[in-house]
């Protein structure tokens, strides 16, 4: 090319000049490849899509609307206008004359109200010209002496004008109206019409104006948007929530959050959409979550406080949606490019998963109501022990969750308890007892010695600390098995215990809150079930079994049934050992801690015994058996788990996934939990260990959905981010319903009984629900205070035709009062000092009486005689309790709504009419006869009572 | 097949055998300078590289370092580093071979003079429109390297430096970070600042040559392609997580060990020569590593002018002379630091942890 350089040149200019237009190209090229990388933005496609969607889901609604319109209402008011319109046409001349009048006060008005506001103006002006004026002259208007100034006879002039003027614009004002009127009286017909019929069809109306503001149009759709010009006002438009109470915590400082989530997520508060696919589906529970006049409304809330993930993304990947399945995950991979998002600490929670954020706002609260997978999850955490081991805020000061084994030797023996412990599951699948050895980290063939020796170790250490029982009844008669599995099955026991074939899973954590009794006649022995039956403290002072109540044939029927309770199951040894493998694993823990020098002379000090009874020991303080169990020596031994109480928000480089590869559990805070859960030990796979560097942590085996539950549960324990102006407000009432929470679901009351729209588990076990323990929503309003701490004490039978019973708990007073608080705080009532005198007339009684008779109440309701020929799912309560029980003004909502109060209810309702009603009294007044009815309730006495047992 | 070529790259990935190769590439590119400045050798190594990152690109670990957007621009530093390292060798070894045959350079038979119009402002012109074409593409292309929000309770791990920097971040592994972050940067930029004043030699000036300037043009092709660019590729592809070392190839396992068995020369000298416990005071116990030090700053010089390097001493006079060669040890340093610790563990010469002071 050197030779083609013209003289005085560098470079071949021809070849420049192609250099050149090539590049040209190329940024034409790349520039409108910028241009359209912008128009071609994902929440920009989908908000184009939904301009189609909302179309058509606006005009199905019309549709609608449009059905509902009374069509023969609209010919008849069409036709009245016709008829309208043509009296008025008569009246033309007459109206049309009004109307020029009307035209020419209207000019009139216009001009005078014009002079009257500007002689206001400039009266203003001069009088403040006038009054500074005088006071530069050291005047001040009054007095004597008073310095005299030019111009006041002016100002009051201006003034009087202005007033003048005034009534000028009053007097042209009612002229108008008055013109108005008249023809207004021409038009009256018309207009009256025109009203009714806008009422009839005015929503078809708007939605029409709707459908048709949506009709693609070229300058709101493409103009405004096309490339390059959708800098200006696009209507296209990134949508976003900023909450200045919910914040981001961004490590050095907190900011409110930003959620652009909306900008795909377009018809989320906007009911009509359920059904559509993703990102167009409306919110679920729009009365809890996202609707304007929810707790949670969109605009105070947001988005990400409860999904986590990166609120201000507007791009699917970025904004870190994470999948609920492995199935999904390969669908969003295809169709989204999805990979874990690296840009933000807390991924999005996968669907299901989102209770986990209640606790952030709802601080110091446990239970939270409506919260359902939370509540059973926690359910869960406590059941299985997790926080026994595991410190957690809010699950502190409990229970321990597992049996007391202070006294294992009168109630069990050594092989049985070897063979439970060897894999609990096998004895019985139901249980919450974990396997402690032979998991996935110990299950070699070299490790069954040692799995051996700290087995028999341990169970040899809890029968040499084991203390003397002596059972009340030493040599109890047998029962009857079959009349015992009646009792069993009829009396409430299932509320707590199953004993067929169930799974933990299926059963959930309040119906597994007693030990499952699958097997249970191979485990113990007829007098200790015996004795325990009859009076659980007996045995463990601190159980929380209640007391059924049984008598003791039907405990002997009871233990007989349960005695028969067999199955073969449980888990031979896995190797045997001679003593120089319990030396060696004494020596291995002693190792740890002493010289090794210290440690051989130590066990040789030892008797063989000692040197078993002392590895049981170590081994109990190594596995935390104590945490769980009562065992005596280990009695202010902090528990083995690390703290839970912020585990949700540790972040991800804190978890160690060791040799456990992204394709098998993938690398996210959530599946690491869950995997931990599933196999607890299977960080350990890959490793060279010793015995004591292994992982410890028992396995439950829990299902997925355990596991799932769990998880939720675990990454709800969070550190504090959100300020004070988001949290819940408290007031004594909300600590009184939060304590009660707390109590019921600690005592598993819920197991029985519906409270709060949650657990009622039993009643599903009930074929009739009117024979199930009942709802306790409205107890609080329905029952007096001192009634209710009567019965808790000692419970009473209500209603004889029931086979299931409720159980005497023995609390102490704080307990009852706390339940009391409880049921007075969701039913907002006011507390226990309330006036229940009603002034009784004897002809209002007398009517009551009589609606009674009418109303034949006693077809039902027990009065001291259970009426006959009637089906006991029908029956109702003793009414003589009434006036000891009940609120008198619950009674009277009671009539009114018996539906509304308690939900299935076969109580009638007897005034549908409501404050109508069918019956002639008191000039058919409801309320009036209510009253009277609860008034002659009122008058009766002599029922059962717990009051008068001597309480 | 593939594996095992991974698996050999891995090795060689090595940091001992990845800064011998630099040297031994060195070394070979200016002894068989005329062979390198080939066509053939030209075309051969930018088809080299890009094979290599072609198939990098299929391996998934690599192919997670090579696409990181950080990582992106020092590929391309890759390609260009090698692209002039072998374009000015051509260059200079043609002007050699006229002035070996009695030819003034090829630059004496350009013009003197061009057009600023079209020869100047229209090259211009078209460097900014392919500058604009690539700045589009590349921000199309690539995503901002954005990363979670900044938190020092969670520091991101490796903790790397900006790209310009790894070369410096390099040092750290051997020198204590006083030397490494404020000694030995201090004296770059005063080096660089002073050798128009120490280079007297004017030969070279508008024209490439390799003949007439053998040994600046070595030592800048040791401080500069050696000691830091390919220090930058080294810290950029080859450190992973708790900075140690992995091949390109091998995945970046955070539980990754390394052995840190590293010794002071005074453990050396005093426990493992005189077979005894270290000194209690730090002088007595660093005296061989302060006189070493002194001997390699202070003395070395002076026997080098006596012997070695008289010539240079003659032709540069005694400031010049020793401005130079005392930069010229420091630039060394590393080198040696680097070579007595892989070869003897050595950890600090001079380590008096009292004052937190480290050579």
């Amino acid at each position: 090319m050197a030779d083609k350089r013209a003289v005085g040149h560098a470079y071949n200019i021809d070849f420049l000049n192609v250099v050149f237009a090539a590049s040209s190209l190329f940024v034409l090229f790349s520039t409108l490849w910028m241009i359209w990388d912008d128009y071609d933005r994902e929440w920009k496609n989908y908000q184009r899509q939904f301009w189609a969607l909302e179309q058509e889901v606006t005009s199905a609604d019309l549709a609608l609307a449009e059905r509902d319109v009374d069509r023969a209402r609209v010919a008849e008011l069409e036709t009245r206008r016709a008829a309208a319109e043509q009296q008025l046409a008569a009246n033309a001349a007459q109206v049309a004359e009004l109307e020029d009048q009307l035209a020419d006060v209207d000019r009139q008005l216009f001009v005078a109200t014009r002079n009257f506001n500007f002689t206001k103006a400039n009266y203003d002006v001069d009088r403040y010209d006038f009054e500074s004026r005088r006071d530069e002259a050291g005047g001040h208007g009054e007095g004597e002496g008073e310095v005299h100034v030019e111009g006041e006879e002016d100002v009051t002039a201006l003034y009087e004008r202005w007033l003048e003027e005034g009534l000028i614009v009053e007097r042209l004002t009612a002229e108008r109206d008055a013109l108005r009127d008249r023809i207004g009286e021409f038009n009256a017909e018309v207009d009256a019409v025109n009203d009714e019929l806008g009422a009839l069809t005015g929503e078809a109306d708007r939605l029409r104006g709707l459908v048709a503001d949506m009709e693609p149009n070229l300058i709101d759709n493409y103009l405004l948007n096309a490339p390059l010009l959708d800098f200006m006002a696009p209507t296209l438009t990134v949508r976003q929530t900023i909450t200045p109470n919910i914040v981001d915590d961004v490590n050095f400082i907190r900011v409110p959050k930003m959620d652009r989530c909306q900008t795909c997520h377009l018809a989320i508060d906007r009911e009509g959409y359920e059904d559509y696919p993703q990102p167009f589906r409306t919110h679920p529970n729009l009365e809890t979550y996202v609707g304007s006049s929810s707790p949670h409304p969109l605009e105070t809330t947001g988005c990400t406080v409860c999904h986590e993930g990166m609120g201000q993304s507007i791009s699917f990947v970025d904004a870190a949606h994470s999948p609920s399945s492995p199935a999904q995950m390969a669908e969003w991979e295809e169709q989204y490019h999805w990979e874990e998002s690296h840009l933000w600490d807390y991924p999005m929670l996968p669907s299901g998963m989102a209770e986990a954020s209640c606790a952030k706002c709802h601080k110091g609260e446990v239970f939270i109501p409506e919260a359902d997978n939370l509540n059973l999850a926690y359910g869960m955490y406590e059941r299985a022990g997790c926080n026994a081991c595991h410190t957690t805020a809010g699950f502190t000061d409990q229970r321990k969750p597992g049996p007391n084994l202070t006294k294992i030797a009168s109630k069990l023996d050594e092989e049985w308890v070897a063979r439970w412990i060897r894999d609990p599951r096998a004895v019985k699948a139901s249980t919450w007892m974990p396997r402690v050895w032979y998991n996935s980290n110990t299950s070699s063939p070299e490790d069954a010695v040692r799995n051996e020796v700290e087995i028999d170790a341990v169970v040899a250490y809890l029968f040499a600390n084991s203390e003397d029982h002596e059972p009340a009844i030493g040599f109890p008669g047998r029962g009857n098995a079959a009349n015992g599995q009646r009792i069993f099955e009829s009396v409430g026991c299932l509320g707590c215990h199953i004993a067929g074939d169930e799974t933990r899973e299926e059963a959930g954590p309040r119906r597994t809150f007693g030990q499952p009794l699958q097997a249970i006649g191979d485990k113990t022995s007829y007098v200790w079930l015996f004795d325990w039956i009859r009076n659980p403290r007996h045995y463990s002072p601190e159980t929380y079994m209640p007391d059924l109540r049984l008598n003791d044939f039907e405990v002997a029927d009871v233990a007989t049934y349960l005695m028969g309770l067999t199955g073969e199951g449980g888990v031979e040894a896995g190797a045997t050992y001679g003593p120089e493998d319990v030396d060696a694993a004494l020596l291995d823990y002693m190792r740890a801690i002493v010289p090794y020098d210290e440690a051989q002379a130590a066990i040789a000090d030892m008797s063989p015994e000692e040197r078993q009874l002392d590895l049981g020991q170590r081994a109990i303080g190594r596995y935390g058996c104590y945490s769980c169990h009562e065992i005596a020596g280990f009695e202010d031994v902090q528990p083995i788990g690390i703290e839970l109480s912020q585990e949700g928000s540790k972040l991800l480089p804190q978890f160690d996934f060791a040799f456990i590869h992204a394709e098998e559990v993938p690398h996210t805070k959530r599946d690491w939990i869950n995997q931990k859960l599933l196999d607890p030990r299977i960080y350990d796979r890959g490793r060279i260990l010793q015995p004591l560097e292994k992982l410890r942590m028992p396995n439950f085996g829990f299902s997925e959905a355990e596991a799932r539950l769990l998880t939720t549960a675990v990454l709800s324990f969070q550190r504090d981010v959100q300020p004070k102006e988001s949290q819940v407000p408290r007031s004594a009432r909300k600590d009184a319903i939060i304590d009660g929470r707390n109590l019921v679901r600690r005592r598993n009351c819920i197991a029985c009984h519906e409270i709060e729209a949650d657990g009622g588990d039993y009643r599903q076990l009930v074929e009739d629900s009117s024979l199930a323990p009942p709802l306790l929503t409205p107890q609080g309003a329905k029952v007096k205070p001192e009634w209710m701490y009567a019965f808790l004490q000692e419970p009473i039978t209500i209603r004889p035709w029931l086979d299931v019973r409720m159980p005497s708990f023995g609390l102490d007073d704080a307990h009852w009062n706390g339940v009391l608080d409880y049921f007075a705080a969701i039913s907002d009532t006011v507390g226990p000092f309330r006036t229940h005198d009603v002034e009784l007339d004897a002809a209002t009684v007398e009517t009551g009486e009589e609606l009674f008779e009418l109303l034949r109440c006693q077809q039902c309701h027990v009065l001291d005689t259970i009426p006959e020929d009637q089906d006991v799912a029908n029956l109702a309560p003793d009414l003589r309790m009434t006036p000891e029980r009940l609120q008198p003004d619950w009674i009277l909502d009671w009539l009114i709504r018996p539906l509304d109060i308690q939900p299935g209810t076969r109580m009638p309702t007897f005034w549908t009419e409501y404050p109508g009603s069918f019956y002639p009294q008191f000039d058919q007044d409801a309320n009036a006869q209510i009253e009277s009815i609860r008034d002659y309730l009122l008058t009766f006495s002599g029922g059962p009572s717990p009051m008068q047992q001597g309480n | 097949m593939l594996e095992g070529l991974k698996g050999f790259i891995d090795l060689f990935a090595d940091p001992q055998l990845f800064f011998a190769t630099t040297v031994v590439a060195l070394v070979l590119i200016v002894w068989k300078r005329e062979a390198f400045s080939s066509t053939r050798w030209g075309w051969g190594l930018m088809i080299f590289l890009t094979v290599f990152f072609a198939f990098g690109l299929t391996d998934s670990d690599f192919n997670l370092i090579i696409t990181k957007p950080d990582n992106v621009p020092i590929v391309g530093l890759i390609f260009l580093l090698v692209f002039f390292t072998w374009f000015s060798m051509r260059q200079a070894v043609d002007n050699d071979r006229r002035a070996a045959g009695g030819q003034p350079p090829i630059e004496k038979d350009e013009e003197d003079r061009v057009w600023t119009w079209p020869d100047l402002v229209y090259t211009e012109l078209i460097s900014m429109v392919v500058c604009t074409v690539v700045l589009i593409v590349w921000s199309i292309g690539l995503e901002a390297p954005i990363e979670q929000p900044a938190n020092n309770a969670n520091t991101p791990n490796p903790s790397k430096a900006p790209w310009y920097f790894l070369g410096l971040q390099e040092m750290l592994v051997y020198f204590d970070p006083g030397l490494a972050g404020v000694v030995l940067p201090s004296l770059i930029i005063v080096g660089l600042m002073a050798i128009p004043y120490i280079d007297k030699n004017p030969k070279g000036n508008g024209y490439y040559t390799f003949n007439e300037r053998r040994v600046e043009i070595t030592i800048f092709l040791f401080g500069f392609v050696v000691l830091w660019s390919s220090l930058i590729v080294l810290g950029t592809f080859l450190r992973g997580p708790n900075w140690n070392f992995f091949g390109p190839f091998e995945y970046w396992d955070i539980h990754k060990l390394e052995a840190l068995t590293n010794v002071d020369l005074s453990e050396y000298v005093w426990v493992r020569g005189f077979g005894m416990a270290l000194p209690d005071h730090w002088f007595v116990r660093e005296i061989f590593g302060i006189l070493l030090t002194i001997g390699y700053v202070a003395v070395l010089p002076v026997l080098l002018a006596r012997k070695g390097l008289t010539k240079y001493y003659e032709k540069l006079g005694p400031t010049r002379y020793y401005v130079t060669v005392i930069l010229f040890l420091s630039m060394l340093s590393l080198p040696v630091k680097m070579l007595t610790r892989w070869a003897f563990n050595l950890k600090y010469v001079v380590a008096i942890p009292e004052f937190f002071f480290n050579i």
